[in-house]
C-alpha cells in the first residue's frame, strides 16, 4: 500500500438495499479534507468507512496505513469521531467523567486520566463545568465536550460528520475553529488531520481540499473553491 | 442529577459505600425476621428512629421518607387488617416500613458514583464466571446518562402530539417515543464504538 | 476494558456479524440498547404518567417490561431489567411514583421487581421462539405468560412472605391489578406488531445474529436505507 493517509481503490459499500458508495477511488494527502454533497449522497458513509464504522462491500481502503476491515481496533485508536447530535455522544453522567471516558482503552491510572481530562476541559473552556451533570450543558457546550472527548487522545485523524448541524452560528464557529486549527496547538503537538463532512460551504472553503459526492459516486476532488462552485452549479435547476 | 442522595458531612456520609451497604443489608435482614408481635414492632420502630438519629439524618428526614412511602403503608396496613388480627397487622406493617426506611439510609448517604464504584468492586469475584465488572459498570453509567436524555425526548414527543391535536393515549405516545429512543440507542452505539468500546 | 479475547475474528466489521452465536456477546450496540431500554422503562414510570381507568394511575413500567422482552429478546431484555433495577437499587428514584433505593427490594413488592427480570426473559423467549418472523399468536402468548403470569409467580409468594398474609388472600387482594395488566398486555402486543412493520430493525435480538443476518440489522445500514418513516424529523442525513 502507498503511504497516502487516505487511499480508496474501487470501493463500494452496500447498506441493505442501497448502494451507498459506488466504485469510489481516491487518494488524499491533504491535511484538512472537506466532504460535501446532498443528503443521501454517500458522504456520511464515506466518513464512517474511513473510521472503521462501516466495512467496504468490495474494494480496498487504507487509512493512515491501516486497513479498516482488519485493523479496526488500531484504526479507532488513531481516529477521533465527532457526530452531529450532541446528546448521543455523551456517555458518562458528568462532564469530567465523559471527557476521561475516551482514555479508558489506554488503561491509564485513575489519577493520570483525571489530570488529562481536566487539562483537556481547560483547553475547551469547560473547566467550570467539570463536575456538572452532562445533561445540564447547552447544545454548544455538549458539542464542545464531544469534541474534547474526541481530541483528548490526540488522534492523528479527526472525522467530523456534520459537527455543526445542531448548533447556532456562534457555537458553529467555535467548534469549527477547534476542528480546523492548523500548525501546533498549546501542547506543541502537531495538529490532527481532519475529514469534515458538512453542509456549511463556508466551512468547507476553509479546508485544503474538497471532495464532492453525488448519489454514491465521487464526482469531484480539488481545491475547495472549485469543488464548491461545481456543487452550487449542480444545484441550479 | 435526579437522585435520592441528601448531601451531608456526618460519619455516615463519610463511611465507604461498600461496607455501609453490607451493614445496612444485615440490619434490614434482622428486622425482616422479627416476629409479628407488638414488642417486635416496637423494636423495629426503635431501631429505625435510632438509626436516623445516630447517623445525623434526623427525624425530619425520617418523616420525609415515611411520607414518600405512604401508599405502601396504606395498602399494606389495609390488606393486613382485612385478613389478619390487629396485632400481627400492625406489627407486620411496621416491620415492613422499618426495613424500607433502614435500607433507604444507604442511598440517602452515598453518592451514586460511589455506589457505582463499590458495585464494580463487589462484582470482581464474579469475573471468573465471565462477568466483566467494568462493562457492567459502563452499562449502568450509560443508562444513568440516558435517563435525562429520554425524558427530554419524551416531552418532545408529547408536544408534537399536542401540536397535532392527537389524543393523550398510552399507545399513541409509546410508539413514537419507542422509535426515537431506539434511534437514540443506535446513535449512542455508534458513539460508543467510535470511542473505543468493542 | 473488555474481557473478550483479542484475537476474536469479530473485528472484520465493528458490528457483531462474525461473533459466535453460542455465547452472549454484549457489544457497543447492545450496551447502548440495553442502557436506553433501562432508561425507557424509567421514563414510563415518571410522574405525570397516564391515567388509564379514569383517574386510577397505573404504572406503565410493566408495559416496558413486556416491550423489553419482545423487542430486545430474552437475554438482552432481561439484562435491561437488571440494569434498570440496579439503578433503582443505587438510589435513583426511577420506580413509578419516584421510588427507589434498596428499600424497595425488602418491601412487599420486591418479588414483582425480580419477576420483571424473569418476565422480560420469558416474553422474549416466547415471542422470538424459533427465530421466525413475529406472529400475533406468539406475541400474545409471550406477553400474557411472561408479562403477567411469570411476574405474579414471583411477586405473590414474596408479598405473602413479607406481609405474612397467606398466599390465597394475597392473590385475592392482587386481583384488582389484573385488569390493568391485561390492558397493558394488549397495548404491548399492538406496539410490538406495529413496530415490526414501521421499524423492523428495532428487533435486533439474540437469535437473528447469524452470519447472514447481520447486515440487515446493522444500525448504520438501517439508518441509511430509510426504514424509519415519519419519526426521523430533524436528523441530518447520514
Amino acid at each position: 500500500m502507498s503511504s497516502a493517509p487516505i487511499l480508496l481503490e474501487a470501493v463500494s459499500v452496500r447498506l441493505g438495499e442501497r448502494l451507498a458508495l459506488d466504485d469510489v477511488s481516491v487518494r488524499l494527502d491533504q491535511q484538512r479534507i472537506a466532504v460535501i454533497g446532498a443528503n443521501g449522497s454517500g458522504k456520511s458513509t464515506f466518513a464512517r468507512l474511513l473510521g472503521g464504522l462501516v466495512a467496504p462491500t468490495t474494494g480496498a481502503v487504507s487509512v493512515l496505513g491501516l486497513d479498516p476491515s482488519r485493523q479496526a481496533k488500531e484504526l479507532r485508536r488513531a481516529v477521533g469521531f465527532v457526530f452531529s447530535n450532541p446528546d448521543a455522544q455523551i456517555i458518562m453522567p458528568t462532564v469530567a467523567e465523559d471527557a476521561a471516558f475516551s482514555l479508558r482503552a489506554d488503561k491509564l491510572p485513575k489519577a493520570e486520566a483525571a489530570a488529562r481530562a481536566s487539562a483537556a476541559l481547560e483547553e475547551f473552556g469547560l473547566s467550570e463545568l467539570a463536575d456538572r451533570p452532562a445533561h445540564d450543558l447547552s447544545g454548544g457546550q455538549k458539542q464542545l465536550l464531544a469534541l474534547c472527548g474526541a481530541l483528548i487522545r490526540r488522534p492523528a485523524l479527526v472525522i467530523a460528520d456534520e459537527p455543526t448541524a445542531y448548533l447556532d452560528a456562534r457555537n458553529s464557529r467555535l467548534i469549527a475553529d477547534h476542528l480546523l486549527r492548523d500548525g501546533k496547538d498549546q501542547a506543541g503537538d502537531r495538529a490532527h488531520r481532519l475529514v469534515l463532512v458538512t453542509h456549511d460551504l463556508a466551512l468547507a472553503a476553509r479546508c485544503d481540499v474538497a471532495v464532492l459526492f453525488d448519489d454514491g459516486r465521487l464526482t469531484a476532488v480539488g481545491s475547495p473553491t472549485e469543488v464548491i462552485d461545481r456543487y452550487e452549479a449542480s444545484l441550479v435547476c | 442529577m435526579l437522585t435520592l442522595y441528601r448531601p451531608g458531612t456526618g460519619w455516615m456520609h463519610r463511611a465507604p459505600a461498600g461496607p455501609k451497604a453490607f451493614v445496612l443489608l444485615v440490619l434490614v435482614l434482622a428486622v425482616s425476621l422479627l416476629p409479628s408481635t407488638y414488642l417486635a414492632a416496637g423494636i423495629a420502630a426503635t431501631v429505625t428512629v435510632l438509626g436516623y438519629l445516630v447517623t445525623g439524618l434526623g427525624l425530619r428526614e425520617l418523616g420525609r421518607q415515611i411520607v414518600s412511602v405512604r401508599w405502601v403503608i396504606v395498602i399494606t396496613l389495609g390488606a393486613q387488617l382485612l385478613f389478619l388480627q390487629t396485632e400481627p397487622a400492625i406489627a407486620n406493617t411496621s416491620r415492613v416500613l422499618a426495613a424500607i426506611l433502614l435500607a433507604a439510609m444507604l442511598v440517602l448517604t452515598a453518592r451514586v458514583a460511589d455506589l457505582l464504584d463499590a458495585f464494580e468492586r463487589g462484582l470482581q469475584p464474579f469475573a471468573r464466571f465471565g462477568v466483566d465488572p467494568a462493562r457492567v459498570a459502563l452499562v449502568l453509567a450509560v443508562a444513568i446518562t440516558t435517563v435525562p436524555v429520554l425524558i427530554r425526548l419524551a416531552s418532545g414527543v408529547r408536544e408534537a402530539q399536542k401540536a397535532r391535536g392527537a389524543g393523550g393515549g398510552l399507545r399513541a405516545f409509546v410508539i413514537p417515543f419507542l422509535v426515537v429512543s431506539l434511534k437514540h440507542a443506535d446513535d449512542l452505539g455508534e458513539a460508543l464504538t467510535a470511542r473505543g468500546v468493542a | 476494558m473488555t474481557s473478550e479475547p483479542a484475537a476474536a475474528p469479530a473485528e472484520i466489521t465493528p458490528r457483531r456479524s462474525a461473533r459466535p452465536v453460542s455465547r452472549l456477546a454484549i457489544d457497543a450496540t447492545d450496551i447502548a440498547r440495553i442502557a436506553v431500554f433501562a432508561a425507557f422503562i424509567a421514563v414510563l414510570g415518571l410522574p405525570g404518567g397516564f391515567a388509564v381507568f379514569g383517574s386510577v394511575p397505573i404504572t406503565a413500567q410493566t408495559l416496558g417490561v413486556m416491550l423489553a422482552g419482545a423487542i430486545l429478546g430474552a437475554w438482552r431484555g432481561a439484562i435491561a431489567l437488571v440494569v434498570f433495577l440496579a439503578l433503582v437499587a443505587l438510589g435513583l428514584p426511577l420506580l413509578a411514583g419516584g421510588h427507589g433505593g434498596a428499600g424497595v427490594f425488602v418491601g412487599p413488592t420486591a418479588g414483582y421487581l425480580v419477576g420483571w427480570i424473569a418476565g422480560a426473559f420469558v416474553v422474549g423467549a416466547i415471542v422470538h421462539a424459533g427465530r421466525r418472523r413475529l406472529t400475533w399468536a406468539r406475541t400474545i402468548l409471550g406477553v400474557l405468560v411472561g408479562g403477567i403470569l411469570v411476574i405474579y409467580a414471583f411477586g405473590l409468594p414474596v408479598q405473602a412472605l413479607v406481609t405474612r398474609i397467606p398466599l390465597p388472600e394475597t392473590a385475592l387482594q392482587s386481583l384488582v391489578f389484573v385488569p390493568g395488566d391485561l390492558v397493558k398486555a394488549v397495548i404491548a402486543v399492538v406496539i410490538t406488531m406495529t413496530l415490526q412493520r414501521a421499524y423492523p430493525r428495532a428487533f435486533r435480538t439474540d437469535r437473528f445474529v447469524g452470519a447472514g443476518g447481520a447486515s440487515a440489522v446493522q444500525s448504520t445500514a438501517g439508518a441509511a436505507s430509510g426504514t424509519a418513516p415519519g419519526v426521523s424529523s430533524g436528523t441530518p442525513e447520514r
